[in-house]
């Protein structure tokens, strides 16, 4: 499997806006994208995955994104994700709420897209997230304004914070996340950004996009199973 | 002991929303300006950049830098957005050492 572009925000109730960005994502190149829905969609039922799979010959996997507002709605509203099939992740600006995230295991993602929300990242929540094995996650959404002085501020704060997780050494994941259709880009030229302006080695650079993707989504496979217990302890049947 | 500067062709793709007009000289520009926007002169005189192919009709061009500044470039035309006021993308499809070995390149 090549790159991933790890989040794409569509609406499931139109199917031709679906086509029309899988389409553009399949002019770019793009081979992986994981889709989440922007309707409050709390499950994305399989028939539905089906027939957004018979739209396009990308791979596709799909997240869906909590967005409390504070801790007791995120308590209230994880509930129902208890062995959840596919990404879990949770997007908020209150620090109590991504702490519990972050130790809470049915979480997968805590995602830092808008500046907002990254300016209240803290070493304790990657340092949780890192006992946790889930991953953080960054966007590269924001840099695609006109404004320098907007844009120069986006980087700096990007450049911050990735080299904060990336001293802690926690897994992290970045993507694209954009909105309108002439912004999105391959994430191999995302790479590109990351090595020259972001200063990621580049090898760094492409685990965010390739490798780290695909160790999430073989995380949340491997919860289906039965057997399976947490990461790296599993139940063996049937040995002496 | 300095060793010789070698080169590398990138070979991009054009998206774009509506026809464009526009010469090879007034690309380069585009791609220079991205380049001293981003990067400075600091990266700008060690590209040695040549647009070698420009084709709006097939929608592909070939451009040569050094390969040092191989991620600057593609970044630079990563982060191209329009032209003459109109939506483009530059996508970056493949790199190579040799002219000949983008040649064998089939773009869909």
């Amino acid at each position: 499997m090549s790159y991933f572009e790890s989040r794409l925000r569509v609406n499931f109730e139109n199917p031709s806006e679906i086509k029309k960005k899988l389409d553009f994502c399949e002019r770019l190149g793009i081979k992986n994208i994981i889709l989440e829905p922007k309707n409050n969609i709390r499950n994305i039922s399989i028939s539905l995955k089906k027939e957004i799979e018979n739209l396009t010959n990308i791979n596709l996997f799909y997240r869906i994104t909590l967005r409390p507002s504070g801790l007791n709605e995120l308590k209230k509203i994880i509930k129902d994700y208890n062995n959840f099939t596919d990404i879990l992740s949770v997007e908020t600006p209150d620090k109590d709420a991504q702490l519990y995230a972050a130790k809470d295991s049915r979480v997968d993602l805590i995602s830092f897209s808008t500046q907002t929300i990254l300016k209240t990242l803290t070493p304790g929540v990657i340092s949780l997230a890192k006992q946790n094995s889930s991953f953080i996650e960054f966007s590269l959404a924001p840099i695609m304004v006109s404004n320098k002085s907007i844009q120069s501020k986006i980087f700096r704060n990007l450049y911050r914070f990735t080299r904060l997780v990336r001293s802690l050494k926690a897994n992290y994941i970045i993507s694209g996340n954009f909105k309108e259709l002439f912004d999105f880009r391959h994430p191999r030229a995302l790479i590109s950004i990351c090595y020259s302006l972001l200063e990621f080695p580049l090898v760094d650079a492409k685990k965010a996009f390739k490798d780290n993707p695909r160790i999430l989504l073989k995380k949340v496979q491997e919860r289906q199973n039965s057997d399976f217990i947490d990461t790296g302890v599993k139940l063996i049947k049937g040995v002496k | 002991m300095v060793k010789l500067e070698r080169q590398r062709y990138i070979l991009f793709k054009i998206i774009k929303d509506t026809s464009i007009f526009c010469e090879k000289k007034d690309f380069l520009n585009l791609i220079w300006r991205s380049i001293w926007r981003y990067f400075g002169m600091k990266e700008a005189n060690k590209i040695g950049l040549w647009l070698f192919k420009l084709n709006l009709e097939e929608e592909i061009g070939i451009i040569r830098c050094s390969n040092k500044t191989k991620e600057v470039i593609i970044s630079a035309l990563t982060l191209i957005r329009e032209i003459n006021g109109k939506r483009i993308i530059l996508s970056p499809v493949k790199t190579s050492g040799t002219i000949k070995g983008l040649k064998k390149i089939r773009i869909k």
